[in-house]
Protein backbone atom coordinates (compact mmCIF):
# COMPACT_ATOMS: atom_id res chain seq x y z
CA UNK A 1 0.00 0.00 0.00
CA UNK A 2 1.31 3.47 -0.82
CA UNK A 3 1.11 6.45 1.44
CA UNK A 4 -1.32 8.10 -0.95
CA UNK A 5 -3.80 5.26 -0.63
CA UNK A 6 -3.58 5.34 3.17
CA UNK A 7 -4.30 9.06 3.16
CA UNK A 8 -7.44 8.51 1.14
CA UNK A 9 -8.92 5.99 3.59
CA UNK A 10 -12.15 7.47 4.99
CA UNK A 11 -12.18 8.43 8.66
CA UNK A 12 -14.00 5.82 10.72
CA UNK A 13 -15.56 5.64 14.17
CA UNK A 14 -13.96 2.85 16.19
CA UNK A 15 -14.62 1.70 19.76
CA UNK A 16 -12.03 2.22 22.52
CA UNK A 17 -12.55 -1.46 23.24
CA UNK A 18 -14.35 -4.11 21.18
CA UNK A 19 -17.25 -5.99 22.70
CA UNK A 20 -18.46 -3.35 25.16
CA UNK A 21 -20.92 -1.28 23.14
CA UNK A 22 -22.57 -1.12 19.72
CA UNK A 23 -22.00 1.90 17.50
CA UNK A 24 -25.16 2.89 15.56
CA UNK A 25 -24.88 2.19 11.84
CA UNK A 26 -28.10 3.82 10.69
CA UNK A 27 -29.84 7.08 11.56
CA UNK A 28 -32.26 6.70 14.44
CA UNK A 29 -30.47 3.69 15.91
CA UNK A 30 -29.54 4.15 19.54
CA UNK A 31 -26.15 3.22 20.98
CA UNK A 32 -26.30 0.10 23.14
CA UNK A 33 -24.19 -1.67 25.73
CA UNK A 34 -23.38 -5.25 24.78
CA UNK A 35 -24.55 -7.34 27.72
CA UNK A 36 -25.39 -10.94 28.57
CA UNK A 37 -28.83 -12.32 29.36
CA UNK A 38 -29.40 -15.62 31.10
CA UNK A 39 -31.80 -17.77 29.06
CA UNK A 40 -32.80 -19.64 32.21
CA UNK A 41 -33.46 -16.96 34.87
CA UNK A 42 -33.48 -13.76 32.80
CA UNK A 43 -30.73 -12.00 34.75
CA UNK A 44 -28.68 -9.43 32.78
CA UNK A 45 -24.97 -8.66 33.10
CA UNK A 46 -22.67 -5.96 31.82
CA UNK A 47 -19.97 -6.38 30.69
CA UNK A 48 -20.61 -9.74 29.07
CA UNK A 49 -19.83 -12.86 31.04
CA UNK A 50 -19.93 -16.59 30.40
CA UNK A 51 -21.77 -17.89 33.47
CA UNK A 52 -24.89 -16.54 35.21
CA UNK A 53 -24.21 -15.20 38.70
CA UNK A 54 -27.87 -15.71 39.61
CA UNK A 55 -28.42 -19.37 38.73
CA UNK A 56 -25.10 -20.73 37.44
CA UNK A 57 -26.28 -21.27 33.85
CA UNK A 58 -23.33 -21.76 31.53
CA UNK A 59 -23.74 -20.08 28.17
CA UNK A 60 -25.57 -16.75 28.13
CA UNK A 61 -27.26 -14.91 25.25
CA UNK A 62 -26.07 -11.57 23.97
CA UNK A 63 -28.39 -8.71 24.88
CA UNK A 64 -28.36 -4.98 24.17
CA UNK A 65 -29.02 -2.38 26.84
CA UNK A 66 -30.05 1.07 25.65
CA UNK A 67 -31.18 2.66 28.93
CA UNK A 68 -32.44 5.00 30.19
CA UNK A 69 -30.82 4.81 33.60
CA UNK A 70 -30.68 6.61 36.89
CA UNK A 71 -27.74 7.48 39.12
CA UNK A 72 -27.41 5.05 42.01
CA UNK A 73 -24.33 6.82 43.38
CA UNK A 74 -21.43 8.91 42.08
CA UNK A 75 -18.27 10.78 42.91
CA UNK A 76 -16.56 13.81 41.46
CA UNK A 77 -13.02 12.87 40.48
CA UNK A 78 -10.89 15.94 41.24
CA UNK A 79 -7.57 14.34 40.34
CA UNK A 80 -6.80 12.64 37.03
CA UNK A 81 -5.60 9.10 37.76
CA UNK A 82 -2.57 7.68 35.89
CA UNK A 83 -3.36 6.51 32.36
CA UNK A 84 -6.71 8.30 32.10
CA UNK A 85 -7.86 9.91 28.83
CA UNK A 86 -10.45 11.91 30.77
CA UNK A 87 -9.28 15.04 32.56
CA UNK A 88 -10.49 15.95 36.05
CA UNK A 89 -12.88 17.20 37.19
CA UNK A 90 -15.40 14.65 35.95
CA UNK A 91 -18.13 12.52 37.48
CA UNK A 92 -17.91 8.74 37.86
CA UNK A 93 -21.32 7.21 38.52
CA UNK A 94 -22.92 3.86 39.13
CA UNK A 95 -25.91 3.88 36.80
CA UNK A 96 -28.87 1.59 37.37
CA UNK A 97 -30.55 0.34 34.19
CA UNK A 98 -34.12 -1.02 33.85
CA UNK A 99 -32.71 -4.56 33.54
CA UNK A 100 -31.37 -4.26 37.13
CA UNK A 101 -27.82 -3.93 35.89
CA UNK A 102 -25.42 -1.51 37.59
CA UNK A 103 -22.95 0.09 35.17
CA UNK A 104 -19.93 2.11 36.23
CA UNK A 105 -19.47 5.02 33.85
CA UNK A 106 -18.16 8.50 33.40
CA UNK A 107 -20.85 11.15 32.94
CA UNK A 108 -20.69 13.23 29.79
CA UNK A 109 -19.85 16.91 30.18
CA UNK A 110 -21.96 18.48 32.90
CA UNK A 111 -21.74 20.82 35.83
CA UNK A 112 -20.10 18.33 38.18
CA UNK A 113 -21.47 20.04 41.28
CA UNK A 114 -25.07 19.69 40.10
CA UNK A 115 -25.08 15.86 40.04
CA UNK A 116 -27.32 14.06 42.56
CA UNK A 117 -28.35 10.48 43.30
CA UNK A 118 -31.49 9.35 41.40
CA UNK A 119 -31.00 11.77 38.46
CA UNK A 120 -32.08 10.25 35.10
CA UNK A 121 -29.37 9.63 32.50
CA UNK A 122 -29.12 8.37 28.91
CA UNK A 123 -26.43 6.36 27.16
CA UNK A 124 -24.19 8.25 24.72
CA UNK A 125 -21.02 7.54 22.75
CA UNK A 126 -18.29 10.17 22.75
CA UNK A 127 -14.95 10.62 21.08
CA UNK A 128 -12.13 10.19 23.60
CA UNK A 129 -9.14 10.34 21.23
CA UNK A 130 -7.95 9.83 17.65
CA UNK A 131 -6.01 6.74 16.71
CA UNK A 132 -2.85 6.76 14.56
CA UNK A 133 -4.93 6.54 11.37
CA UNK A 134 -6.98 9.58 12.32
CA UNK A 135 -10.11 7.60 13.21
CA UNK A 136 -12.38 8.82 16.00
CA UNK A 137 -12.05 6.47 18.98
CA UNK A 138 -15.29 6.50 20.98
CA UNK A 139 -16.30 5.27 24.43
CA UNK A 140 -19.66 5.10 26.17
CA UNK A 141 -20.73 7.58 28.80
CA UNK A 142 -24.03 8.56 30.37
CA UNK A 143 -25.50 12.04 30.07
CA UNK A 144 -27.93 13.82 32.39
CA UNK A 145 -31.36 14.16 30.72
CA UNK B 1 -13.38 -24.77 71.76
CA UNK B 2 -10.78 -25.31 74.48
CA UNK B 3 -7.55 -27.01 73.41
CA UNK B 4 -8.56 -26.25 69.87
CA UNK B 5 -7.64 -22.63 69.92
CA UNK B 6 -4.80 -21.04 68.02
CA UNK B 7 -2.37 -18.81 69.89
CA UNK B 8 -0.56 -15.68 68.74
CA UNK B 9 2.88 -16.46 70.13
CA UNK B 10 4.86 -13.57 68.70
CA UNK B 11 4.45 -10.39 66.68
CA UNK B 12 6.91 -7.99 65.09
CA UNK B 13 6.91 -4.88 62.94
CA UNK B 14 9.33 -2.77 61.03
CA UNK B 15 8.09 0.78 61.50
CA UNK B 16 5.91 1.81 58.58
CA UNK B 17 7.87 4.48 56.76
CA UNK B 18 10.05 4.93 53.66
CA UNK B 19 13.06 2.66 53.19
CA UNK B 20 14.75 3.54 49.91
CA UNK B 21 17.96 1.79 51.04
CA UNK B 22 16.41 -1.47 52.19
CA UNK B 23 15.12 -4.33 50.08
CA UNK B 24 11.81 -6.06 50.68
CA UNK B 25 13.83 -9.04 51.90
CA UNK B 26 15.62 -6.84 54.46
CA UNK B 27 12.30 -5.52 55.77
CA UNK B 28 10.75 -8.98 55.94
CA UNK B 29 13.76 -10.44 57.74
CA UNK B 30 13.79 -7.65 60.33
CA UNK B 31 10.09 -8.08 61.09
CA UNK B 32 10.50 -11.85 61.33
CA UNK B 33 13.44 -11.54 63.74
CA UNK B 34 11.38 -9.20 65.92
CA UNK B 35 8.51 -11.71 65.98
CA UNK B 36 10.86 -14.61 66.81
CA UNK B 37 12.33 -12.62 69.68
CA UNK B 38 8.85 -11.72 70.90
CA UNK B 39 7.83 -15.40 70.72
CA UNK B 40 11.06 -16.61 72.32
CA UNK B 41 11.62 -19.36 69.75
CA UNK B 42 14.15 -20.09 67.00
CA UNK B 43 13.37 -19.95 63.31
CA UNK B 44 14.08 -23.67 63.10
CA UNK B 45 11.01 -24.25 65.30
CA UNK B 46 8.82 -22.83 62.52
CA UNK B 47 7.12 -25.57 60.50
CA UNK B 48 5.44 -23.61 57.71
CA UNK B 49 5.68 -20.11 56.31
CA UNK B 50 3.20 -17.77 54.62
CA UNK B 51 4.27 -14.63 52.83
CA UNK B 52 1.82 -11.79 52.19
CA UNK B 53 2.68 -9.36 49.44
CA UNK B 54 0.90 -7.73 46.54
CA UNK B 55 3.52 -6.47 44.10
CA UNK B 56 6.56 -8.29 42.64
CA UNK B 57 5.63 -11.42 44.53
CA UNK B 58 7.17 -14.15 42.35
CA UNK B 59 9.58 -16.21 44.46
CA UNK B 60 9.70 -13.47 47.10
CA UNK B 61 8.36 -15.59 49.96
CA UNK B 62 10.95 -18.29 49.46
CA UNK B 63 13.71 -15.69 49.23
CA UNK B 64 12.63 -13.94 52.41
CA UNK B 65 12.13 -17.08 54.49
CA UNK B 66 15.40 -18.35 52.98
CA UNK B 67 17.18 -15.38 54.53
CA UNK B 68 16.13 -16.60 57.97
CA UNK B 69 17.33 -20.17 57.44
CA UNK B 70 16.86 -23.21 55.31
CA UNK B 71 15.38 -26.19 57.08
CA UNK B 72 13.10 -27.14 54.26
CA UNK B 73 9.72 -25.83 55.41
CA UNK B 74 6.90 -25.21 52.93
CA UNK B 75 6.57 -21.52 52.10
CA UNK B 76 3.50 -20.16 50.33
CA UNK B 77 2.94 -16.74 48.81
CA UNK B 78 -0.49 -15.35 49.66
CA UNK B 79 -1.91 -12.51 47.59
CA UNK B 80 -5.33 -11.11 48.52
CA UNK B 81 -4.50 -7.50 47.65
CA UNK B 82 -4.59 -5.38 50.83
CA UNK B 83 -5.73 -8.38 52.92
CA UNK B 84 -2.78 -10.65 52.07
CA UNK B 85 -0.99 -11.21 55.38
CA UNK B 86 -4.17 -11.61 57.44
CA UNK B 87 -5.23 -14.25 54.91
CA UNK B 88 -1.82 -15.88 55.44
CA UNK B 89 -2.57 -15.95 59.17
CA UNK B 90 -6.00 -17.46 58.50
CA UNK B 91 -4.47 -20.24 56.42
CA UNK B 92 -1.87 -20.89 59.12
CA UNK B 93 -4.64 -20.99 61.74
CA UNK B 94 -6.62 -23.49 59.63
CA UNK B 95 -3.59 -25.78 59.51
CA UNK B 96 -2.82 -25.46 63.21
CA UNK B 97 -6.43 -26.07 64.21
CA UNK B 98 -6.46 -29.03 61.82
CA UNK B 99 -3.51 -30.50 63.72
CA UNK B 100 -1.07 -30.42 60.83
CA UNK B 101 1.44 -28.01 62.38
CA UNK B 102 2.25 -26.59 65.79
CA UNK B 103 4.09 -23.44 64.68
CA UNK B 104 3.59 -21.27 61.58
CA UNK B 105 5.05 -17.91 60.67
CA UNK B 106 3.51 -15.18 58.52
CA UNK B 107 5.61 -12.41 57.01
CA UNK B 108 3.92 -9.48 55.26
CA UNK B 109 5.92 -6.97 53.24
CA UNK B 110 5.44 -4.12 50.80
CA UNK B 111 7.59 -1.48 49.22
CA UNK B 112 5.29 0.95 47.44
CA UNK B 113 5.85 3.60 44.83
CA UNK B 114 4.74 7.11 45.60
CA UNK B 115 1.51 8.50 44.23
CA UNK B 116 -1.87 7.12 43.47
CA UNK B 117 -2.05 3.41 42.70
CA UNK B 118 -2.37 2.93 38.95
CA UNK B 119 -4.29 0.34 36.99
CA UNK B 120 -1.27 -1.82 36.27
CA UNK B 121 0.95 -2.10 33.22
CA UNK B 122 -1.48 -2.42 30.31
CA UNK B 123 -3.93 0.46 30.10
CA UNK B 124 -7.33 -1.23 30.32
CA UNK B 125 -10.67 0.35 29.46
CA UNK B 126 -11.38 1.36 33.06
CA UNK B 127 -7.97 2.99 33.40
CA UNK B 128 -8.28 4.92 30.14
CA UNK B 129 -11.76 6.08 31.11
CA UNK B 130 -10.49 7.49 34.41
CA UNK B 131 -12.41 4.97 36.45
CA UNK B 132 -9.46 3.17 38.04
CA UNK B 133 -9.57 5.51 41.00
CA UNK B 134 -9.47 3.56 44.26
CA UNK B 135 -10.67 6.40 46.51
CA UNK B 136 -13.51 6.77 43.98
CA UNK B 137 -14.93 3.38 44.96
CA UNK B 138 -15.08 4.40 48.61
CA UNK B 139 -16.31 7.85 47.61
CA UNK B 140 -19.27 6.32 45.78
CA UNK B 141 -20.11 4.18 48.79
CA UNK B 142 -19.88 7.33 50.92
CA UNK B 143 -22.15 9.30 48.57
CA UNK B 144 -24.77 6.55 48.63
CA UNK B 145 -24.55 6.50 52.42
CA UNK B 146 -24.98 10.30 52.52
CA UNK B 147 -28.03 10.00 50.26
CA UNK B 148 -29.66 7.17 52.22
CA UNK B 149 -28.87 8.25 55.78
CA UNK B 150 -27.90 11.91 55.71
CA UNK B 151 -24.31 11.17 56.70
CA UNK B 152 -22.16 14.30 56.55
CA UNK B 153 -18.71 14.79 55.08
CA UNK B 154 -17.51 15.86 58.55
CA UNK B 155 -18.40 12.39 59.82
CA UNK B 156 -15.98 10.78 57.37
CA UNK B 157 -13.30 13.38 58.04
CA UNK B 158 -13.58 12.77 61.79
CA UNK B 159 -12.30 9.21 61.19
CA UNK B 160 -9.06 10.70 59.96
CA UNK B 161 -8.85 13.19 62.86
CA UNK B 162 -9.06 10.28 65.29
CA UNK B 163 -6.66 8.03 63.37
CA UNK B 164 -4.00 10.72 63.20
CA UNK B 165 -4.39 11.48 66.90
CA UNK B 166 -3.82 7.76 67.62
CA UNK B 167 -0.86 7.69 65.25
CA UNK B 168 0.93 10.20 67.47
CA UNK B 169 0.84 7.58 70.24
CA UNK B 170 2.25 4.80 68.03
CA UNK B 171 6.04 4.70 67.52
CA UNK B 172 5.51 2.38 64.51
CA UNK B 173 3.15 4.75 62.69
CA UNK B 174 4.25 6.40 59.45
CA UNK B 175 2.59 9.69 60.40
CA UNK B 176 2.86 10.91 63.97
CA UNK B 177 1.18 14.25 63.54
CA UNK B 178 -2.25 15.44 64.60
CA UNK B 179 -4.51 16.96 61.96
CA UNK B 180 -7.54 19.13 62.67
CA UNK B 181 -10.94 18.57 61.11
CA UNK B 182 -10.43 21.76 59.09
CA UNK B 183 -7.01 20.64 57.81
CA UNK B 184 -8.50 17.34 56.69
CA UNK B 185 -11.61 18.84 55.06
CA UNK B 186 -9.52 21.57 53.37
CA UNK B 187 -6.81 19.27 52.04
CA UNK B 188 -6.93 18.64 48.30
CA UNK B 189 -10.18 17.04 47.12
CA UNK B 190 -9.48 13.68 45.48
CA UNK B 191 -12.89 12.08 44.92
CA UNK B 192 -15.81 13.87 46.51
CA UNK B 193 -16.26 13.64 49.57
CA UNK B 194 -12.78 12.13 50.11
CA UNK B 195 -9.94 14.61 50.51
CA UNK B 196 -6.24 13.75 50.40
CA UNK B 197 -5.91 13.41 54.18
CA UNK B 198 -8.71 10.87 54.14
CA UNK B 199 -6.65 8.55 51.92
CA UNK B 200 -4.05 6.13 53.26
CA UNK B 201 -0.50 7.06 52.24
CA UNK B 202 1.86 4.87 50.25
CA UNK B 203 4.26 3.16 52.60
CA UNK B 204 7.12 0.69 53.01
CA UNK B 205 6.98 -1.73 55.90
CA UNK B 206 6.86 -5.28 57.13
CA UNK B 207 5.05 -7.31 59.75
CA UNK B 208 5.42 -10.79 61.10
CA UNK B 209 3.15 -13.01 63.17
CA UNK B 210 3.91 -16.38 64.74
CA UNK B 211 0.90 -18.58 65.39
CA UNK B 212 1.01 -21.86 67.31
CA UNK B 213 -1.16 -24.56 68.76
CA UNK B 214 -2.52 -24.26 72.28
CA UNK B 215 -0.47 -27.31 73.24
CA UNK B 216 2.76 -25.70 72.01
CA UNK B 217 1.86 -22.38 73.64
CA UNK B 218 1.55 -23.98 77.07
CA UNK B 219 5.27 -24.80 76.95
CA UNK B 220 6.39 -21.50 75.46
CA UNK B 221 4.38 -18.63 76.88
CA UNK B 222 2.61 -17.50 79.99
CA UNK B 223 0.73 -14.71 78.23
CA UNK B 224 -1.16 -16.33 75.36
CA UNK B 225 -3.41 -14.28 73.11
CA UNK B 226 -5.95 -16.63 71.55
CA UNK B 227 -7.21 -16.45 68.00
CA UNK B 228 -10.61 -17.98 68.72
CA UNK B 229 -12.57 -17.60 65.49
CA UNK B 230 -11.96 -16.46 61.94
CA UNK B 231 -13.68 -16.29 58.57
CA UNK B 232 -12.67 -15.26 55.08
CA UNK B 233 -14.69 -14.54 51.97
CA UNK B 234 -15.29 -12.76 48.70
CA UNK B 235 -18.31 -10.78 47.44
CA UNK B 236 -21.73 -12.43 47.36
CA UNK B 237 -23.79 -11.59 44.26
CA UNK B 238 -27.03 -9.73 44.86
CA UNK B 239 -29.02 -8.84 41.75
CA UNK B 240 -29.25 -5.15 40.94
CA UNK B 241 -27.50 -3.90 44.03
CA UNK B 242 -24.61 -1.48 44.24
CA UNK B 243 -22.99 -2.64 47.44
CA UNK B 244 -22.17 -0.34 50.33
CA UNK B 245 -19.25 -2.55 51.23
CA UNK B 246 -15.97 -3.92 49.96
CA UNK B 247 -16.93 -7.58 50.28
CA UNK B 248 -19.13 -9.62 52.64
CA UNK B 249 -17.98 -8.16 55.95
CA UNK B 250 -21.34 -8.53 57.70
CA UNK B 251 -21.69 -12.20 56.78
CA UNK B 252 -18.16 -12.94 57.97
CA UNK B 253 -18.60 -10.98 61.20
CA UNK B 254 -21.75 -12.98 61.97
CA UNK B 255 -19.83 -16.22 61.35
CA UNK B 256 -17.07 -15.12 63.69
CA UNK B 257 -19.52 -14.02 66.39
CA UNK B 258 -21.36 -17.34 66.14
CA UNK B 259 -18.20 -19.42 66.22
CA UNK B 260 -16.70 -17.57 69.18
CA UNK B 261 -19.88 -17.09 71.20
CA UNK B 262 -19.10 -13.37 71.23
CA UNK B 263 -21.34 -10.53 70.22
CA UNK B 264 -20.48 -7.02 69.04
CA UNK B 265 -21.09 -5.83 72.61
CA UNK B 266 -18.19 -8.01 73.84
CA UNK B 267 -15.58 -6.43 71.55
CA UNK B 268 -13.15 -4.13 73.39
CA UNK B 269 -11.17 -2.89 70.40
CA UNK B 270 -11.22 -3.13 66.63
CA UNK B 271 -8.71 -3.08 63.83
CA UNK B 272 -10.68 -2.05 60.77
CA UNK B 273 -9.78 -1.50 57.13
CA UNK B 274 -9.77 2.29 56.74
CA UNK B 275 -7.85 2.65 53.46
CA UNK B 276 -10.15 5.63 52.98
CA UNK B 277 -12.12 7.31 55.76
CA UNK B 278 -15.58 5.98 54.78
CA UNK B 279 -14.20 2.50 55.53
CA UNK B 280 -14.64 3.07 59.26
CA UNK B 281 -18.14 4.58 59.03
CA UNK B 282 -19.35 1.65 56.93
CA UNK B 283 -17.32 -0.90 58.89
CA UNK B 284 -18.70 -0.12 62.35
CA UNK B 285 -22.18 -0.79 60.95
CA UNK B 286 -21.26 -4.05 59.24
CA UNK B 287 -19.43 -5.34 62.30
CA UNK B 288 -22.60 -4.71 64.32
CA UNK B 289 -21.46 -1.88 66.61
CA UNK B 290 -24.32 0.37 65.52
CA UNK B 291 -27.35 0.10 63.26
CA UNK B 292 -27.14 0.55 59.47
CA UNK B 293 -27.00 4.26 58.71
CA UNK B 294 -25.74 5.28 62.15
CA UNK B 295 -22.03 4.89 61.41
CA UNK B 296 -21.51 8.61 60.79
CA UNK B 297 -22.89 9.87 64.12
CA UNK B 298 -21.32 6.85 65.88
CA UNK B 299 -17.87 8.01 64.80
CA UNK B 300 -18.64 11.72 65.19
CA UNK B 301 -19.73 11.27 68.82
CA UNK B 302 -16.36 9.73 69.74
CA UNK B 303 -17.37 6.10 70.16
CA UNK B 304 -14.35 4.88 68.19
CA UNK B 305 -11.78 6.88 70.18
CA UNK B 306 -9.32 5.00 72.41
CA UNK B 307 -11.40 5.92 75.45
CA UNK B 308 -14.70 5.49 73.59
CA UNK B 309 -17.19 2.64 73.64
CA UNK B 310 -15.63 0.80 70.70
CA UNK B 311 -12.04 1.90 70.04
CA UNK B 312 -11.11 1.55 66.36
CA UNK B 313 -7.59 1.60 64.94
CA UNK B 314 -5.82 2.50 68.17
CA UNK B 315 -2.48 2.43 66.30
CA UNK B 316 -3.50 5.03 63.73
CA UNK B 317 -4.99 2.58 61.25
CA UNK B 318 -4.22 2.53 57.57
CA UNK B 319 -4.73 6.32 57.42
CA UNK B 320 -1.94 7.21 59.86
CA UNK B 321 0.04 4.07 60.70
CA UNK B 322 0.30 3.53 56.94
CA UNK B 323 -0.72 0.79 54.54
CA UNK B 324 2.13 -1.19 52.98
CA UNK B 325 -0.42 -3.51 51.44
CA UNK B 326 1.09 -6.94 52.12
CA UNK B 327 2.12 -5.98 55.66
CA UNK B 328 -1.13 -4.44 56.86
CA UNK B 329 -2.95 -7.57 58.09
CA UNK B 330 0.04 -8.57 60.20
CA UNK B 331 0.24 -5.05 61.63
CA UNK B 332 -3.43 -5.30 62.63
CA UNK B 333 -2.76 -8.59 64.43
CA UNK B 334 0.29 -7.02 66.08
CA UNK B 335 -1.72 -4.11 67.50
CA UNK B 336 -4.52 -6.33 68.80
CA UNK B 337 -1.97 -8.67 70.40
CA UNK B 338 -0.15 -5.81 72.13
CA UNK B 339 -3.44 -4.35 73.36
CA UNK B 340 -4.67 -7.67 74.73
CA UNK B 341 -1.33 -8.23 76.48
CA UNK B 342 -1.59 -4.74 77.99
CA UNK B 343 1.59 -3.62 76.19
CA UNK B 344 0.17 -0.73 74.18
CA UNK B 345 1.54 2.04 76.40
CA UNK B 346 -0.12 5.45 75.97
CA UNK B 347 -2.73 4.06 73.54
CA UNK B 348 -3.71 1.15 75.79
CA UNK B 349 -7.43 0.35 75.94
CA UNK B 350 -7.97 -0.35 79.63
CA UNK B 351 -8.97 -3.89 80.45
CA UNK B 352 -9.10 -5.02 76.81
CA UNK B 353 -10.03 -8.71 76.58
CA UNK B 354 -11.50 -9.09 73.08
CA UNK B 355 -10.17 -7.70 69.80
CA UNK B 356 -11.77 -7.92 66.36
CA UNK B 357 -9.90 -7.61 63.06
CA UNK B 358 -11.34 -6.64 59.67
CA UNK B 359 -9.02 -6.50 56.66
CA UNK B 360 -10.26 -6.09 53.07
CA UNK B 361 -8.61 -6.20 49.66
CA UNK B 362 -10.49 -5.75 46.36
CA UNK B 363 -13.42 -7.73 47.72
CA UNK B 364 -11.44 -10.35 49.65
CA UNK B 365 -12.23 -9.94 53.35
CA UNK B 366 -10.89 -11.48 56.55
CA UNK B 367 -12.51 -11.16 59.98
CA UNK B 368 -10.77 -12.57 63.06
CA UNK B 369 -11.53 -12.57 66.80
CA UNK B 370 -8.78 -12.52 69.43
CA UNK B 371 -9.21 -13.05 73.16
CA UNK B 372 -7.30 -13.28 76.39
Amino acid sequence: MTATQADEKPKRVVPLREGLFRIPTSPGEKPALIASRCPRCGEHFFPKRAICLGCGQVGLEEAYLTGPGKISTFTIARMTPPGSLIEAPYVIALVELPERVIVASVLSGCDVDSVRVDMPVELVLEKVKEDQEGNDVVAFKFRLT
Amino acid sequence: MSDNRVVVLGVGLVRFSRYPDKSAEDLGREAALAALEDAGIDFKDVEAGFYGRVERVVGAGMRTFGELGQHGIPVTNVEVACASSSRGALLAADLIRGGLYDVCMVIGVEKMERGMLGGGGEAGYQTQMGMFLLPGLYAMMAQRHMYLYGTKREHFAQVSVKSHRNGVLDPNAQYQKELTLEEILNSRMVADPITLYQCCPTTDGASSVILCSERYARQHTTRPVYLTAWAAGTPIYVSGESALAEGPTKVLADKVYNASGLGPEDVDLVQLHDAFSPGEVLGVEELGFCRPGEGGPFVWEGNTEINGKKPVNTDGGLLSRGHPMGATGGAMITEITRQLRGEAGPRQVRGAKVGLLHNAGIGGVNVMAFQV
